[in-house]
């Protein structure tokens, strides 16, 4: 068996950051995944690819379609193209069982969905971390903003965050590259919208992608798809950023094409002592040993390694003396909003295809009595942006020939739409268990049980309404509202946020609550989860940066403890 | 105040557009190498594998009237019939495949029925005035069924036309790489972004 100092489960955006910094502060260090290897530019096959030199013309492969047959879940999302179809798992690789829809989108590969992700990253502030102690729904977090903030500033000056100051305290500034601009159609809603509101604001999308160099990356140049992977590093990724910077150390190790088992446990020692993989290609088992553990393989992948790790000591799983693993599931509810139209801007267009949108910031729920809510707590945002239509509408109306391709040779007029990001509550009877079946790995499937409740349903009818006011107060015509929600259905199901998380939270009581206020397991003390399933509420924000500002600050601890010999 | 409110189907079909990825065209810059050119081009050895070479032309001469040749090349060179067996070869779900080529032979119906001869055969005013019919029918505010099957040939027409190298390149234009310019003169760029 092959010793390391520390062994990271995962490659994706919290894994990179914990084998940079477990690297970077001395220790040799193993990450585990289950994935292939990708590598920097080599590996991004579709990259500045035409849309011609695709056969199907990079479209969207939906769930029913021949070039969908092997992905019936990952085609659910938008975001499965036929550009980025190798970026997503085969649905066959990774199993899960519905009690009812819950959509799972995972990647497969070293970087995991760092390399797809949305890269809008907002800072919490403590309107988040006091909201279970405030409405009572869930546990109190054992930390506050003032015990992040200073891991969100140094992971912003690592990973370049672009963005604009708000000077808002629930949604704090941070370490800001030059922000993007507005098109001219964004521009006339913010005015609009923050004259009728003064107490709302429109900003840029606060994004993980360069508008300066930092560390040899060079700053975006707007070619658009992100996802397809970016040669010059432009945004955060863990190809372009954190694993880079743990392998200049020469103390890491990478095994891919190694899914998790389960933990090793030493019940005379109260310790994780290794870890057990299958390789994904010959089925065979292998053991890792190491005095440190972090398990960050994504959410849901994290709790069912611990739920699968099983003892007598721990007959429910791993560190799960408390009952609480695999429960409070959450993500964040969406694909709900409004759209409109902008009269005029005519002599006004853009260049360059800019791989971020818009943002207005929560204004419900703020504390005070004039943003207070009768019909629900917490709040949301929204995500936006404005356009001038493009071809793509000469398939929505009437009329052909010469006459169409002439009109379709300009632009149409400016549309704007907003698509709000919503707070769920975390609740028990969201959560995930073991099945019966395996996978073809000899690993116990995950049963998923997840719901909107009352709370999600109730702010969503206001996020369609309020959407539409503040189109309609900033001047724009034709105003629709849209809601692809629908009980028992996909559309806005659970999950299909990408932001999951819960089911290994953080909390001040054992009894209550997995993890300690620096992620580590109130029951193992050499085990760290710091991905999204130590979330102990959801705020509305992108999650991302607070895995990350979380991941840094639990390394930083977990290093001194074993310093001082206390792991 | 009652507002409209879009339905859920029309929504599920705009997430994708409004996550950024539907219509975000990727940008190529600079002169498009020989091997790019000799891929987009139709090879002598290229067949197709769900349409007959009947139904093929039949597709091939709808998508030029719907894109005609103007000064830029129109539907049919820029390989719209392939693309269409393409996508109903390898893509499709088989119920959604029987039901276009249900639709194409539809057409030749229709154009038996008025001229007693199928499409192709039909004269280029008599095709107009059969698309024409067509085309209102499937845009009437009312959107039926029998519509559908023209709503699809022009949409696919329409993504086949601006997505290859004829449309995106020569009737519109890419994108440049470099800095992005939000708030520019229209005049500046003067046609649309592919």
């Amino acid at each position: 068996m092959t010793t390391y100092d520390a062994i990271v489960i995962g490659s994706g955006i919290t894994g990179g950051w914990a084998a940079k910094e477990l690297t970077e502060k001395g220790l040799e260090t193993l990450v585990i995944e289950r994935g292939r290897n990708v590598e920097h530019r080599k590996d991004y096959i579709t990259e500045h690819k035409p849309n011609w030199q695709f056969p199907l013309r990079n479209a969207r492969l939906g769930v029913g379609t021949q070039s969908a047959r092997e992905y019936p879940i990952q085609a659910r999302t938008g975001q499965f193209h036929e550009s980025v179809k190798h970026f997503f798992i085969k649905d066959h690789r990774n199993p899960y069982v519905e009690d009812k829809p819950f959509t799972w989108i995972q990647g497969d590969q070293v970087g995991g969905k760092s390399l797809i992700w949305g890269r809008q990253v907002y800072r919490w502030s403590d309107l988040d971390f006091e909201a279970n102690l405030r409405d009572g729904h869930g546990v109190d977090w054992p930390i506050r903003y003032a015990d992040l903030a200073p891991w969100y500033s140094y992971v912003e000056r690592f990973i370049g965050v672009s963005g604009e100051h708000l000077g808002l305290a629930h949604l704090p500034d941070g370490e800001f590259q030059p922000p993007m601009e507005m098109n001219a159609g964004e521009k006339f809603v913010k005015a609009g919208l923050e004259r009728a509101f003064p107490d709302r604001r429109l900003t840029i999308g606060r994004v993980a992608i360069l508008t300066q160099a930092v560390n040899g990356r060079l700053p975006c140049h707007y070619c658009g798809p992100c996802e397809r992977g970016c040669s010059t590093g432009s945004y955060f990724s863990s190809q372009s950023s954190t694993l880079p910077a743990a392998r200049a150390t020469g103390r890491l190790t990478i095994v891919p094409d190694s899914v998790v088992h389960s933990l090793i446990y030493d019940a005379a020692k109260n310790r994780v002592t290794g870890v057990r993989v299958v390789d994904t290609t010959t089925k065979q088992t292998r053991d890792y040993s190491a005095r440190l553990i972090f398990l960050c393989a994504s959410t849901l992948a994290t709790t069912r390694v611990l739920l699968t790790s099983k003892s007598p000591r721990f007959p429910d799983g791993l560190a799960n003396s408390s009952g609480a693993l695999g429960r409070y599931l959450m993500d964040h509810h969406f694909v709900v909003g409004a759209n409109g139209a902008i009269e005029g801007l005519l002599d006004r267009y853009y260049q360059g295809n800019r791989p971020n949108g818009i943002y207005i910031p929560r204004f419900r729920n703020l504390g005070d009595d004039a943003s207070r809510r009768g019909d629900y707590v917490r709040g949301f945002g929204y995500q936006g942006g404005a356009s001038r239509q493009g071809w793509t509408r000469g398939g929505s109306e009437a009329g052909f020939g010469v006459e169409l391709k002439r009109k379709l040779h300009d632009p149409g007029r400016w549309t704007m739409g907003l698509t709000g990001f919503g707070e769920c509550l975390p609740r028990a009877d969201n959560q995930v268990q073991l099945a019966d079946q395996t996978d073809e790995f000899g690993i116990p499937l995950l049963r998923i049980h997840c719901t909107w409740g009352e709370n999600e349903l109730a702010m969503r009818k206001d996020m369609a309404a309020s959407a539409a006011e503040m189109l309609e107060a900033a001047g724009c015509q034709e105003v629709q509202t849209r809601d692809a929600y629908e009980e028992g259905e996909l559309g806005a199901e659970p999950g299909l946020g990408i932001h999951e998380m819960g089911t290994a939270r953080m909390g001040r009581d054992p009894r209550t609550s997995v993890l300690n206020a620096h992620n580590q397991a109130h029951d193992v003390p050499n085990l760290f989860v710091t991905d999204g399933a130590c979330m102990a509420s959801s705020s509305c924000v992108n999650p991302s940066i607070t895995y990350m500002a979380l991941t840094a600050r639990a390394c930083d601890y977990a290093v001194g403890e074993l310093k001082r010999g206390n792991l | 105040m009652s507002r409209a409110s879009i339905s859920r189907r029309q929504a599920l079909e705009q997430v994708a557009i409004l996550l950024g990825g539907a219509i975000s065209a990727p940008t190529v810059a600079g002169v498009l190498s020989k091997p790019t050119r000799r891929a987009w081009a139709a090879s002598p050895a290229w067949a197709p594998r769900t349409l007959s070479p009947a139904q093929l032309e039949l597709v091939a001469t709808v998508a030029e009237h719907i894109i005609p040749q103007t000064d830029t090349p129109g539907a049919r060179a820029a390989g719209v019939h392939r693309f269409v067996d393409t996508l109903l070869s390898d893509h499709y779900p088989a119920t959604e495949r029987d039901r276009f080529l249900a639709g194409l032979a539809d057409v030749d119906a229709r154009a038996q029925s008025a001229h007693g001869q199928p499409f192709r055969q039909c004269s280029p005013e008599q095709r107009i005035a059969l698309l024409g019919e067509m085309d209102a029918r499937a845009f009437a505010s009312s959107r039926g069924e029998d519509g559908w099957f023209f709503r699809r040939l022009k949409e696919l027409t329409i993504v086949g036309y601006y997505t290859s190298e004829f449309g995106a390149m020569q009737e519109l234009h890419v994108s440049p790489f470099g800095a992005y310019r939000g708030d520019i003169p229209y005049a500046s760029v003067g046609r649309a972004w592919s």
